[in-house]
Formats: C-alpha cells, sequence, structure tokens
C-alpha cells in the first residue's frame, strides 16, 4: 500500500459521509441551545432582579469570548472534574452552551419587538405572567424570530467545524484525515467547504424569505 | 360560575364607592407625575378627565389597575386596596376593563378570540360559553359581522370597539378609558363615543381620559382638569364649562374649543 494514497470517489464519499457527525452535533447544539435560548430569554425580561441579571452575564461570558476557548474550557475542565476526555461529549455540552447565549439574545430582542401596549392589554385583562407569555407575547415574538434564528442556525453549522480542534470526528476533521493520507490539501477542503455549503445555503434562503414574509406581514 | 363569582366580589366591595385614591404620589425618575391625587368614584359613576399633555390623566386611570405602581398614598378599587398587594392586584384588574388609545388588539387573533382568551384563561369559562358571551358583546358594539377577522382587516373605529367588546367580555364592574379616540380618523370617531355612551346609559362605572368635551357635556357626572400631575379643578359638565374658576383651567378651554 503507498504511502500517499489519490484522492478518488472513495475519499470524497468518506468526506460526504462525515456530514451526518456535523449535522448531528448541529442538532444537538440546537435543541438544546433552543431550550436554554428561551430559558434565558424569559430570564432576561423577567420582573425579577437576579434571573435577569444572571441571565445577562451568562450571554456576556459567551458573547465575550471566543468559541474555541469555550470549547477548550468544557473539554479540559471535564477532564479537571475526572469525566474523561471525550469530545462528544464537551462538543455537545459546549455548543449547547454557546447556543443558548446567542439564541436567549436573539430571543430577548424578539420578545422586547412585540410593543408594550400587548403586554399591557393582556395584563389589564386579568391575565397572569405565563398566560401573557404564552398567548400573547411568544406568539407574536415567535413570528419576528424565524429569520434571525435560521441565521442563527447556519452560523451553528459552520461553528461546529471548531470541534474538530478538540477530536471531535466530524466534516473538517474527517477532511483533514483525509488530507493526510492523500495529501491534496486544495481538492479535500473544497470537497468540505462544498458540503458546508449544501447544507447552509438552503437554510440562509428560507432566512432571506422568512424575512421578506415578515416584513410583510408587518407593513400591512 | 360566573353569576358565583361575580357575586362573591359583590358581596366583598359593600362601600358604595368604585375607586377611593388617597394621597395618591407617583414618580418616573425625576419626574412628580401624580402630586397628592385625591379622588372617590362612586358606583355608577361617570368621571371624564381632561388635561394638557403629560399632565398625569392617563397615569391616573393606568395606577387604578396597577399598570403603573405608585410611590405612596393609598387606592382602592371595589374594596380591594392595591397598596395591599397580594391577590387584590389581580382581582382588581379583573374587575376593571381598560380601553387603550393605540387599541392594541392581540394582531395574531381574530376579533372574537381576542374577546375569548381572557375568560376562558382567567376565569376559567368554556370554549362555547365565552364564545357566546363574546359574540353578544360584539353585537352590542355593533359589530357581530366582523368576528372572525383579524384586527388588521378592520378600521381604526372597528377595531376599538372589538376593544371595548373584549374588555366588556370579562364582565367588569369599572370600564378604563385611556384617550380611546385620539388615535381614530374624525369620522370614526363618533362610532365609538356612540358605543361608549351606550355603556354610560346602561350604568357603567366609567372614568375615560379624552378630548372630547361634547362627550364630557353629554354623559359625564364630574369632569376633572388635572394639570403637571395635580387635580385642578372637578366639577358637573355645567359647572366645569359653565363657570370654571382655576386660570389653567381657563387657558385650556379656550384652546380647546
Amino acid at each position: 500500500m503507498p504511502l500517499i494514497r489519490a484522492f478518488g470517489p472513495n475519499e470524497f464519499w468518506i468526506i460526504v459521509l462525515a456530514a451526518q457527525w456535523t449535522i448531528a452535533l448541529s442538532v444537538i447544539a440546537f435543541a438544546g441551545g433552543g431550550l436554554g435560548g428561551l430559558f434565558i430569554a424569559l430570564a432576561r425580561v423577567s420582573d425579577a432582579k437576579w434571573p435577569r441579571r444572571i441571565a445577562t452575564w451568562f450571554i456576556r461570558l459567551f458573547q465575550g469570548t471566543p468559541l474555541l476557548m469555550q470549547l477548550f474550557l468544557v473539554f479540559f475542565g471535564l477532564n479537571i472534574f475526572g469525566l474523561g476526555i471525550n469530545p462528544w461529549f464537551a462538543a455537545a455540552i459546549a455548543f449547547t452552551l454557546h447556543a443558548s447565549a446567542f439564541l436567549g439574545e436573539i430571543w430577548r430582542g424578539c420578545i422586547e419587538a412585540v410593543p408594550p401596549g400587548q403586554r399591557e392589554a393582556a395584563t389589564a385583562l386579568g391575565l397572569r405572567y405565563f398566560n401573557r407569555m404564552r398567548y400573547i407575547i411568544l406568539p407574536q415574538a415567535s413570528k419576528i424570530a424565524v429569520a434571525p434564528t435560521v441565521g442563527f442556525l447556519v452560523q451553528l453549522i459552520k461553528g461546529t467545524s471548531l470541534a474538530a480542534i478538540i477530536g471531535f470526528t466530524e466534516l473538517t476533521r474527517q477532511g483533514q484525515i483525509i488530507n493526510n493520507a492523500t495529501f491534496s490539501p486544495f481538492l479535500v477542503f473544497s470537497t468540505v467547504a462544498a458540503v458546508y455549503f449544501v447544507l447552509c445555503w438552503p437554510l440562509s434562503l428560507l432566512a432571506g424569505r422568512m424575512e421578506k414574509k415578515f416584513s410583510r406581514a408587518t407593513t400591512r | 360560575m360566573t353569576n358565583l363569582q361575580t357575586n362573591a366580589s359583590a358581596a366583598q366591595g359593600t362601600s358604595d364607592l368604585a375607586v377611593r385614591m388617597e394621597a395618591v404620589e407617583k414618580w418616573y425618575g425625576e419626574f412628580h407625575a401624580l402630586k397628592n391625587v385625591e379622588l372617590s368614584v362612586k358606583r355608577g359613576e361617570r368621571i371624564v378627565i381632561c388635561g394638557p399633555s403629560g399632565s398625569g390623566k392617563s397615569t391616573l386611570i393606568r395606577c387604578i389597575n396597577q399598570l403603573e405602581t405608585i410611590k405612596s398614598g393609598r387606592i382602592v378599587v371595589d374594596g380591594h386596596d392595591l397598596t395591599a398587594g397580594g391577590k387584590n392586584v389581580d382581582i382588581v384588574r379583573q374587575e376593571t376593563g381598560m380601553v387603550f388609545q393605540q387599541f392594541n388588539l392581540f394582531p395574531h387573533m381574530t376579533g372574537l378570540e381576542n374577546c375569548t382568551l381572557a375568560p376562558m384563561k382567567v376565569r376559567g369559562i368554556s370554549k362555547a360559553e365565552a364564545e357566546k358571551t363574546a359574540r353578544k358583546f360584539l353585537e352590542r358594539v355593533r359589530i357581530p359581522e366582523q368576528a372572525e377577522k383579524y384586527p388588521a382587516q378592520l378600521s381604526g373605529g372597528q377595531q376599538q370597539r372589538v376593544a371595548i367588546a373584549r374588555a366588556l367580555c370579562m364582565n367588569p364592574k369599572i370600564m378604563l378609558f385611556d384617550e380611546p379616540t385620539s388615535a381614530l380618523d374624525p369620522e370614526m370617531v363618533k362610532e365609538v363615543l356612540d358605543t361608549m355612551i351606550d355603556l354610560a346609559k346602561e350604568g357603567m362605572t366609567m372614568l375615560c381620559v379624552t378630548h372630547e368635551m361634547g362627550f364630557a357635556r353629554q354623559v359625564a357626572d364630574r369632569v376633572i382638569f388635572m394639570d403637571r400631575g395635580e387635580i385642578l379643578e372637578m366639577g358637573t359638565p355645567d359647572e366645569f364649562f359653565g363657570n370654571p374658576k382655576n386660570e389653567r383651567l381657563k387657558i385650556f378651554l379656550g384652546q380647546i374649543s
């Protein structure tokens, strides 16, 4: 077996198939981040001071540090706490926290974009916090949120490439591995980039369309 | 169930006062919005509050259902002391209806859904019964045929009448109107005022912030003039318009008529 393989269809498919791990990590981060983000967003607009403060600092922390550092800290941090080195687990936690902070801040903006008269009218009718949020504020905020949320999902998918650095074998890492065997970096990373593009482009289109639909809905 | 609840709360509010405000002070940061406001409103009484913009008239009625909290003083609504807090705030909000300058209908719901949400979620009434009540009130504000439309499909006047119906669906004892016709095109003002006049004739306790002096003359038992956070004059429409005493009120009346 020669030391350097040629980049053939086989190598191409190995890279394409690695996209499943990129997708899996993105889905976990997005689902976890969605739940965490809702929690953070609600805490940010809470009437109580402490939930608001904690959420604000959580967001500041994750917006003010590089994603790569967050990955490193969770990855090595888990080891310090005796949980062993597990790239899957570390990446899932780091990306979930990261997505929670960003989605939380995006959604806070959307909640606050709902005119204050809506909250006042609901309050005046006797609806309390939970029902106000559930029936009045969140349905309106979620319409505003669709486009920026899809936009963030695109960022998140591309961001998962950083997980390659802690040894999580997804699209980018698989590309590095294939490149080490074939030494055709241009071909390999073009393929990797193309796969990311195929994942992200439809989402960008969707976000654009949502945005147009929303601006039509609000300019009535 | 509704009747039981209404009876129970009626028994609680034994005083003949719908609203009592005592030495109410309200600040927005450095701005003194309400200064030592004293006001008693009897059941069934119709009060019109007027004054220049920024005079505190909206703030005053927004304190009655605690959309604004006060710094000091006491507000008792239908026998429930708001300043004592606790459940009283919830009870008072259920017993007072509010109509806003900007309508504030819920845009993602039809007129009917706007009217049924609070009775179902707050009072726990069944959907069928809530819809029956809602249609009754939509009929009373003369737009039963618009029930299935969304707010954006309605004119300003129609939206405001749906908003009035929405408030009435909670069977309030007191209705608060915060400049209900100020955002309307002139030709739609009358339809909303007519609805309010009907309501007044039925004996509803009403507090209206408005610049519609014709309305004040026609339905008000008392007219109040506010400026810079103070109640400066209060009297029957005849006294108020015929023989105003306060200098600022005289100037104000000169400007609007």
